[in-house]
This record gives C-alpha cells, structure tokens and sequence, in this order.
C-alpha cells in the first residue's frame, strides 16, 4: 500500500508537467486575447492595443511565455492578473473561503441527505417514499440548475416575505447583509437558497447511485446467508450491504472532491456569490491568462490528488482490491 | 438436443419481457418515451411553424389556440418543443449511450486488467477531468470553423461525439472503481482458472453486475446532455437559431422569469419527463436482467 | 410529504431571518442622508478611468476619481468642475490657461494645486504609463508652467481641438499615486484619493464596492447621500427581484423592456432610456469568400450585385423591428453618423417594400424556386440554378441580436432570400487577422453587430469606410471588412480628417453617410439606448449619454 501510494505521488510529477503543457497551449489557443474586448472599444486605438499586448509580452513566442509562467508558478509566484493588475494569488485567496463555505455547506447537506434517503429507498424498492423520493430527486437533476436558482428567488425572495419584518424570506446577495458581516447566523441565512440549488443535483447522484448499488449487493449470497442465519435484517442491511455499496460512492466524493476549491459557477451567478466558479469564468470570457492559469492548475492538481485519494480508500475499504 | 434448447431460449425472452413489464412504472415509461419521439417526429402535424412569427402576439400565456403560449417572437411554443424535441431526444439518448459506451470500455479494461493498462487509461483520464470544457468547446469551434468543416460544424452527430467526448470520465471512474472489487470475487476467479476468455469474462460475468450503477450514472447524465446542447450552440456550433430544441428554448427564456414564467417551464417539463421515463425504463431493465431476481422468483 | 418540506423551509426561513441581519433597510426619509445601492452585472477591473477597457469602469468611477477640471454635462457642453470657469485660450490656439477653484482639497485632506495637473499631463503623456484611454492630445503639449498653486498654463506644439477634453475624466494627486511609468500598479486605481463625491471605504473582490461622503469634497452640502454601495449581481433577474424588493435602487441595463419592467415594478420603479452609441447594422462582403482572397478583387457572387442588396434592404421590416420586436427599446437609424455633432439626419433610401424587393430581384435573375427560395436564372455572377442562400454571421450570448436575426430570417424568407444564421463566439467575431477571424479575412456574406465611436469620429470612420484600409494580410488591422470601395467617400474622408471646421467635416461625413445608403456596403438597422432602472423614490439624478450611471451622485437624494 505505502510502495503503490509513493509511486502514484512520484507518477504525478510528470504527468502534471504534461497537464500542464496541454493546459497552457489550450488556453492560448482559443480564438482571442486579453485585449479582444478593448479592440471593440471606440476609445482605444488599435496602436495602444499593440502596445499594451508587447509590454504583457504576449507577442513572444509560446514556449518563452510557458518557460516565464512555469519559472514563475515554480516559485509559488502565479502572478499579476492582466485585468484587475492584482496578484493572482491574491485574488484566488480572497475567494476560497467563500467557496469552500458555500460548496462545503451543500457536499455536506448532500451527504447528510442523500446516504439516508439512499439506504432507506433500497431497503423498500418501489415503495411509496422510494417513489417521493426518486420524483424529488429527479426534479433537482433535471430542472437545470440555472433554473431553479431563479424559481427559487421568485418564491422565497420575492413572492414569501416574513409575516412579522416584512422582510424576504431569504436573501439572494452574496454572503452577509451590509453591517452583518461575520455573524454565522446571517451567513447561514444567505447560504440556504444557494446550498439547496446546488446540492439537489448532487442527492439526487449520491443517493441513486447508493440505492442502485444496495440493491445489486442485496441479492448477493452472502447477504442472504447472513439472513439466513437469522441475522437482523436491519443489521445486515446496514453492515454488509452499505460497507459494499461504498465504493461507487468514493468514486463520486472523489469526482466532486475539487468543486470545493473550483466552485460552482450557475449558483454563484444566480446568487450574486464571490466565488471561485465565477473567478474563473470572468478569467475565461475576458482571457485574464494569469488568473486563468492559476485557476485550472490548482484545480487539476486537486484532481489528480483526489483521484490518488480515492484509489488508496478503495483499498482501504475494501482488502480486496490489489493494486498490481 | 436442439428443439427444446430452442424453446428455453424463447422462454428465457419471453421471461425478460415479463419481467420488465412487471415493473408497472417501466411499461408506463415505454409509453412514455414513444409519445415523446413520435411528437418530435411528427411535430409537422402541428398547425403551427415553429418558425412562423407574429411579433404583435408575443409572450402570450397559453390559451386555447397556442397551448403552451407564445414566445418572445410570437411563435408557438407547443410547436417548437416538439420540433425540439428531435435534437434534444438524439442528442440526449445518444450522447449519454456513447458516453457510457465509452466510459464502460475504459473502466472495464482499466479495471479488469490493473496495472500498466490501469494506470496509463487513469491518467489519460485525469488528464480529461482537467480540462476546462469551456475552453476545449472553444478551441473546436474554432478549429470546426477555420477546417471550413460547415457540414460537420451544424450536425447533430458533432454535437453528440462532442457531448460523449466531455463526459465519459465519470463513467469510467465508476466502472473502474467496480471492477477492482468484482475481479476479486470467486466467480471471477474462477472462471479465470477455468481458463474463460476475459473479454468474455467482462462482458458476460461482470458487467451484468455494475448493471445498476450504469444505468443510474446514464439517466442522470441524460438531463445534462440536452442542457448542455443549448450550450454548444452559445459557443459558436451545434445547432443554431431559429431551429429549437429544449435547451435553447429554456436559455433564451431566462430572462423572461418574471415576465413569462412559462417560457422556462415547459421545456424544463419536458427533460424532467424524459429523464424520469429513461430512469424508468432503466429500472426495469435491471429487474429484467438481473440474474438473482430470476433465481428467487 | 412535499408539503411538510415546504412548510420546513419556510419556518428555516423565518427564524433566520430574524437572527440574520436585514438586507436594504429603506433610506432614511427627510432632507439628505441614506445609502443608495447601484445594481451593477459585473465587476469593474478598476476604478482608474484612464485603464478601463470596458464601460463598467466609469460607471463607479464617476462618483469617485473622475472629478476633473471640466465634465460634459447631459447637452454635450462643457461645464467646469474643479476649474474657476473654461480656461482661456490664445489667439493662435496655442496656449490654454487654467485656474483652480481656491481652497479645494483631495479626499485625505491635502490641497489641490496646479502640480496635480502637470502631474496628470506628466502621466498621461509618458507612453510608459499604460494607458489605454484618454490620453489623446497629450503627446502635442509642449510646455506646462505653474506660475502659482491655483494657474496651469499649457502650450501645445499644433493647435489641438481637444483641449477640453483632454481635463474631463479626472485628476492625479501626485502626493497619492506613484511614479508615471507604474501605474497600472498604482494602489490609488482601487482605493482612489479623489476630489469626487465619494471615497472608497470597502471593496469586497465580486460582491460589492462601498464609498463614504467625501468629508473634503468641494460643493457646499453635498453629496447628499451618506453612502454609495455599488452591488455586483451577474444574473438579470436577480437584479430585477432587487428591484422588486426595494433593495435596489440604480439598475445598470436592465434586461427588461421599459414596458414589462414598469409594469412588473409598479410602484416601485421605472426604466429610463437615454440615447446611446451603440448602431445595429449587417455588414455585406462584397468581395467573394472563401476563395483564400481577402481583397477586393473578385466581386461576391450573390452580394456583389447592387440589386440583391437593395432587395434586402427593402425586405427589412424596420419598424416592426424597432417596436415590435424589440419594443422601442431603440431608435432608428440609417447610417453610421446617427448621434453627436456629426449626426446626418438622411432617410432611408430603401425602406421597407416588399414589392420592391421581389420587383429587384427578379430583375436581376432570381427567380422563385419551389420551396419558396428563389434560383439564379441569368443572374449576374452565378450559374443559373444556385439557391439565393446566404449566411448571417452574428455573436452569441447577446439576445437582443438574436431576436433581431430571427426577425430578420424571416423577413428575408417572404422574399425568396434564404439567410442562415451562423453565431460565433464574440473572440471570434471580434478577433485579429491573425486569429483567422471570419471578418478580417473575408469568409463571411453577412455579419450582423453593433459598432459605436465617440466625439472624434475620425479614427473609427477612416478606418472602416476608406479603401486603403480594406482588411488584407499586407494590411491586417484594417476595419474596412465590407472591401468597399468608393473614390469619393475616399476623398470626403480625407477632407473629414484633414479640417478644422466642424461644418465642412460634418458635410464630408454625410456625404460618406449618403453614400452607405446609395451603393449599401452595410445596412443599418437601429440604434441602442443606454437603459437604466431607477427607484420611484430616488431624485436629482441626472441622465447623461457623455457620463455614466453614477455621473452627478452628488446630487442623488431620497425623496
């Protein structure tokens, strides 16, 4: 186990060299610059454009400006953005609390919701609360998320108020009210519209995946050796068959593992919420390269860590699973 | 020897059907889906054009002559959903079977064989998870373009390989992630001392086994699929306007929350149908299949 | 079951929003104070006019370090701010003298003297400095004295039209900045010491930017306001459920139309529509595509006849357009010269006739094929049998333009005229020669967007109608995409550029103006209005197409 997870770490040093490569030729080979929005400015000259693109060095040649920005990020500098003239690395700072809050929030109403709702569906397929429950789920992974973020903010911002304040009943901007900022229960306020559109999709994967693998496992010999030999059903439902069942849901924890750091761009848009997902896409309409570069190596990093992470889980839930 | 070798086999699909017409849901489903993709094919039949506008009757509520209203150009809404329909029920059953098609052979291979092919399948893998979608859409509509590739640019086949090509990770991750406990189980094993030849042994022993995960991880990718078509288009291919499909349908009405709701929601209706009927259909098929259902019954 | 949910999430709701802070507590009423909130879509990258690449800078830059010598005031004049009056001029036009207003201080306290405005010339006229805007003209002064705090006197090498306003867009305080040559890095671009009304007191990157009263701000009482918190929501109809709910009170460019959104906030608030500069148009080639040229050389095979381009004009339905589809949003307009002192008032020479059309088009050997699409039967540069079919090419993620193609699309088919609509994204539409951009090497038949300039039209115009500036590999940032040629437009362009008098330049630009409408490179289709939002219970605002949203706060009061 130690031998295949030093490997595994010592295989990503190259592989994220390549990553890297392939990340950086993709982000300057889409069509478009920096300076593509100010080309249609009527205020700026075509001369300042050329210009300004040769003090940014972006007339160089491709493996100059790599060897300059992988210099750079080797020294844990990934410098300035060419919009905002900040430290990326600033910039990325301020947003992570905001995005861990928020996608930390929903992974974990996800989790708290979906592995019971999972479990208790497999347990009595095809009965009434399994039927609740897939309809449910299913409105949230189909409805596209842009939606019900703004059905959302139709009925409890605009159409509900508080009987007692005449308030909204919640809040659709951004993190804290003016003057609130720091208190948890403001935040908490301002969180739920967005955890909700965010984490309906996700239980609806989490717990179809658990109820579906449940079930393949529940026909499985043992399962009915265990019942045979007069076991409790319950006990056998909650051991054996959710100890099987895991694995899959590794796999997705593992897959959704980087939206911590990467954000979720829909909801924050919807909800006016500063975070990562919306960093990145502002980085990537304007081609803020700096901010842009940042961005995906650190989230490619974290996925390949989480990958590493969950193969190494596997073979600690499961003794079984051998790595050659 | 070979009649009643014959008449089991007959046996054995007839068994199938009843089986999954045992799930009441699942028949309910199939019709269903044949309503959905008999409106899509025959939408002509609708006495109205999905492109025909009347800017003066615009962002009507539905009424009696346009059933689910009219949109920001006057246009009849029920007729561009069922015109819609044909893009976004193509590219969303084929895409997601592509995508798990594809996601299967790579988990599978990955998964069964371990070591080198492992590793060298995950790591491309990885690599595709790390790719910022935006900017592979981007670049090959572009490079679509600049080829002067017009034919391919605008077809639907583009836009489902190109919707597969962008999804097939989860899948392979999750049969990957399967496969690594049921090549260790015994029958597995044992078939391998038999000696079974292991494409076999994949396909007959122990993909009927992740059956459920499948088919899960294949609906709920649906929904996506048809949403993010409408997105392809945003960026320059796929289908262009004035030809509907659900997804654009629903990006275009997004401003119009306050001042046309229903704009959003009738599309939205009808991937939530969709996708509700392919979960379905996809649950009978599991009971269908499954080997141990049959033994108990 | 669902019900119980429901009735959770409320009962959520209610308590936390009790434990929870308020959102926009309505302004305090009676004379003066209270804090305004401006809905924005998106985050300015700065609050330094002169580094702004986009429109969203100046909109709270306005209320803050714009606050110059001089402003353009909503009829287009020149109005002095921190300056005693306008300067003084020579005979020769040589030499402008300014005087500050006495006793006038920056934001921190300090006096605002004559060595802040050599300072903001000694910036903006280092070619170091990174400017991207305003800083024509400083490169003609040839001297600047300072012969007390309060008089600045600058001597121009060539007599230089925009003297005014070269000082409308702010100061520099030297003793707050940095050096000339720094300052796109200057700390001042974000929290700017400013003599505006407001001072940025909290900038929270995505969210909001918060700016306090200027204690030391210049005019008596003012600004009225306590506070100015500019929001950052990207998505539309949050911005309008803001609206609704009083939390907002300034909406940037609502995604409404005036109609639905008065109607939707009645009560409430309303949308204001001011001119804008933005001109709607679809550009011909009319040079042939796709054929590795991107000359003028070979005419298009189906544009390159004057005839099917004035049928096309003539298909357009204009104000079905303009009030149908697009509900008045906009104006008309039929060329490019359609605000500001250069404005052509001309009519349409080939407005909406469907007769006229289909008359045209016969003539010039199109005849109506079976599926409603006309063929070519000895038209001028086809075989007989091609499909009268073209593509529009237009950008995407823009609705407004949308609608307008699908509208269009339609008009085009009553006619037999097939258009295809083809969207790119806006870097590919908008890119370089080098990019391969479908408009800079001619592989397009019709490209719909909007294009705008300023007060000097003179860059811009060159640039796209003269045919020395037509788009080719030896010459890839010419704007001329149509490959239009036209000696006398050459000529009327010259002569635009090479006088003083803004009469013979504004003839020369209609006669450019009246030779779009005769020979049609381009036609053009309606002209944007800048649109805003306002609270029912906000006054004193001023609606300005020279300024921005926040041009004159200082005015701003609750009713």
């Amino acid at each position: 186990m130690a031998t295949y997870a030093l490997r595994r770490v010592l295989q990503t040093i190259p592989i994220l060299f390549v990553i890297s490569v392939l990340l950086f030729l993709m982000v300057r080979a889409a069509p478009g610059g920096p300076l593509t929005a100010a080309r249609r400015n009527p205020n700026i000259s075509k001369e300042q454009i050329e210009a300004i693109e040769e003090k940014l060095g972006l007339n160089d040649p491709l493996p100059v400006q790599y060897g300059r920005w992988l210099g750079s990020m080797l020294r844990g500098d990934m410098g300035d953005s060419i919009k905002f003239r900040r430290p990326v690395s600033e910039m990325i700072g301020e947003r992570i609390p905001n995005t861990l809050t928020l996608v930390g929030a929903a992974f974990f109403v996800t989790l708290l919701l979906a592995i019971p709702i999972g479990i208790l569906s497999a347990r009595k397929p095809y009965s009434p609360f399994d039927y609740t429950m897939t309809t449910i789920t299913f409105i949230g992974q189909a409805i596209p998320v842009y939606w019900l973020g703004l059905g959302l903010i139709v009925v409890f911002y605009v159409a509900l108020k508080n009987p007692f304040t005449g308030d909204p009943l919640f809040p659709v901007g951004g993190m804290n009210s003016r003057g609130q900022e720091g208190n948890p229960l403001d935040t908490l306020w301002h969180l739920v519209l967005p955890v909700t559109a965010l984490s309906l999709g996700w239980i609806a994967w989490y717990s179809r995946f658990l109820r579906s693998s449940m079930l393949d496992v529940l026909h499985e010999d043992y399962i009915r050796t265990a019942k045979a030999k007069g076991l409790a059903e319950r006990w056998v439902h909650y051991k054996h068959a959710l100890q099987n069942a895991i694995l899959p849901l590794v796999t997705l924890i593992a897959l959704d593992l980087p939206s911590l750091f990467a954000g979720a761009l829909f909801v924050e848009t919807i909800f006016s919420w500063p975070g990562m997902g919306r960093l990145f896409w502002d980085a990537a309409k304007g081609r803020d390269y700096p901010v842009l570069l940042g961005v995906v190596m650190i989230t490619a990093v974290l996925i390949i860590f989480c990958n590493i992470l969950a193969d190494l889980v596997y073979g600690w839930l499961d003794p079984r699973v051998k790595y050659d | 020897m070979i009649e009643p070798l014959k008449g089991r086999e007959q046996t054995m699909g007839t068994l199938i059907l009843r089986r999954f017409f045992k799930h009441k849901l699942a028949g309910v489903a199939i019709a269903v889906m044949l309503v959905l993709i008999a409106s899509s094919l025959l939408a002509d039949l609708n006495p109205f054009s999905p492109t025909d506008q009347n800017p003066t009757n615009k962002l009507r509520d539905p009424n009696t002559a346009h059933w689910m209203g009219t949109d920001e150009l006057g246009r009849d809404l029920l007729s561009r959903i069922m015109h819609g329909g044909r893009v976004s029920l193509a590219v969303g059953l084929f895409s997601t079977v592509l995508s798990i098609l594809l996601g299967i052979a790579v988990g599978a291979l990955s998964g069964f064989f371990g070591g080198w092919t492992d590793s060298i399948l995950m790591r491309i893998t990885d690599a595709f998870l790390t790719f910022p979608s935006i900017f592979v859409l981007i670049i090959l509509g572009a490079f679509l373009r600049e080829q002067q590739l017009f034919v391919l640019q605008n077809s639907i086949f583009v836009v489902i390989v190109i919707i597969a090509a962008l999804s097939w990770m989860w899948p392979a991750r999750l049969v990957r992630g399967l496969f690594l406990v049921l090549r260790e189980k015994e029958f597995v094993s044992a078939s391998k001392a038999l000696g079974g030849n292991s494409f076999r042994l994949i396909v007959r022993h122990i993909l009927p086994n992740c059956a459920g995960p499948i088919l899960v991880s294949g609906t709920l990718q649906m929904a996506s699929a048809i949403i993010t078509e409408s997105g392809l288009s945003y960026l320059g291919f796929g289908v262009q306007p004035p030809t509907p499909t659900w997804g654009s349908i629903l990006s275009t009405a997004q401003n119009q929350i306050f001042t046309a709701p229903w704009l959003g929601f009738f599309p939205g209706l009808m991937i939530f149908i969709t996708v509700m009927a392919i979960n379905y259909i996809g649950d009978g098929l599991r009971d269908a299949f499954d080997p141990y259902v049959i033994h108990t019954e | 079951m669902k019900l119980k949910l429901f009735t959770l999430f409320v009962l959520l709701g209610l308590v936390l929003s009790a434990c929870g802070g308020s959102g926009g507590e309505p302004a305090s009423g009676g004379e003066g104070g209270g804090t305004v909130v401006l809905i924005l879509p998106e985050e300015p990258t700065t609050l330094n006019f002169y580094l702004a690449d986009a429109a969203i800078v100046r909109q709270v830059a306005d209320s803050t370090s714009m606050t110059g010598l001089v402003t353009i005031d909503e009829t287009g004049n020149f109005i002095p701010v921190l300056a005693e009056g306008l300067p003084t001029i020579s005979d020769d036009y040589l030499t402008v003298t300014w005087k500050l207003m006495a006793d006038l201080k920056w934001s921190d306290g300090e006096a605002i003297t004559s060595d802040d405005v050599r300072f903001t010339i000694e910036v903006l006229s280092n070619p170091d400095s990174g400017a991207l805007v305003g800083t024509s003209g400083f490169d003609l002064i040839a001297n600047v004295e300072t012969p007390d705090n309060l008089t600045t006197v600058i001597t121009y090498s060539e007599p230089y039209p925009g003297y005014l306003d070269q000082f409308a867009y702010g100061l520099f305080p030297r003793h707050a900045t940095g050096a000339p040559e720094e300052m796109a890095n200057w700390e001042w671009n974000r929290a700017p010491v400013s003599a505006g009304p407001f001072i940025v007191s909290n900038w929270e990157s995505g969210k909001s930017i918060t700016l306090t009263r200027n204690p030391n701000y210049y005019e008596e009482g003012k600004p009225y306001l306590d506070e100015v918190v500019f929001e950052i929501v990207p998505e539309p109809s949050a911005q309008t459920a803001m609206m609704l709910n009083g939390e907002g009170h300034f909406h940037l460019w609502p995604g409404e139309f005036k109609a639905d959104y008065d109607e939707l906030l009645k009560g409430k608030a309303q949308q204001y529509l001011i001119p804008g500069i933005w001109n709607m148009a679809i550009d011909f080639n009319l040079s042939a595509p796709f054929d590795g040229d991107p000359t003028a050389s070979a005419p298009h095979p189906i544009l390159g006849d004057i005839r099917v381009r004035q049928a096309i004009a003539h298909a357009i339905n204009y104000g079905g357009l303009q009030q149908d589809v697009l509900q008045g949003s906009v104006g008309d307009s039929t060329n490019p010269f359609a605000y500001g002192w250069y404005k052509c008032d001309l009519p349409r020479k080939h407005g909406f006739d469907v007769e006229a059309a289909n008359k045209l088009l016969d003539e010039a050997g199109w005849v109506m094929g079976d599926d409603g699409i006309r063929v070519a039967k000895g038209a001028m540069y086809v075989e007989d049998g091609t499909r009268l079919s073209l593509e529009l090419q237009g950008y995407t993620a823009f609705d407004p333009l949308q609608l307008t193609e699908e509208y269009i699309v339609e008009n085009l088919k009553a006619v037999g005229i097939e258009a295809r609509i083809q969207n790119y994204d806006f870097s590919i539409i908008f890119g370089t020669f080098e990019d391969n951009s479908p408009r800079a090497v001619g592989d397009f038949d019709m490209l719909i967007f909007d294009r705008g300039f300023t007060t000097e039209p003179q860059g811009y115009n060159f640039d796209a109608y003269h045919s020395s500036r037509i788009t080719t590999a030896e010459n890839p940032t010419g704007g001329n995409y149509f490959r239009w040629v036209n000696e006398n437009v050459d000529a009327a362009l010259e002569t635009a550029g090479s006088s003083f008098d803004l009469e013979t330049r504004k003839a020369a630009y209609c006669e450019v103006g009246q030779a779009v409408l005769d020979e049609l490179p381009q036609v053009y289709l309606y002209l944007f209005q800048d649109n805003y939002g306002i609270a029912d219970n906000l006054e004193g605002y001023t609606l300005n197409t020279w300024g921005s949203m926040s041009w004159g706060i200082q005015d701003w009061k609750f009713k």
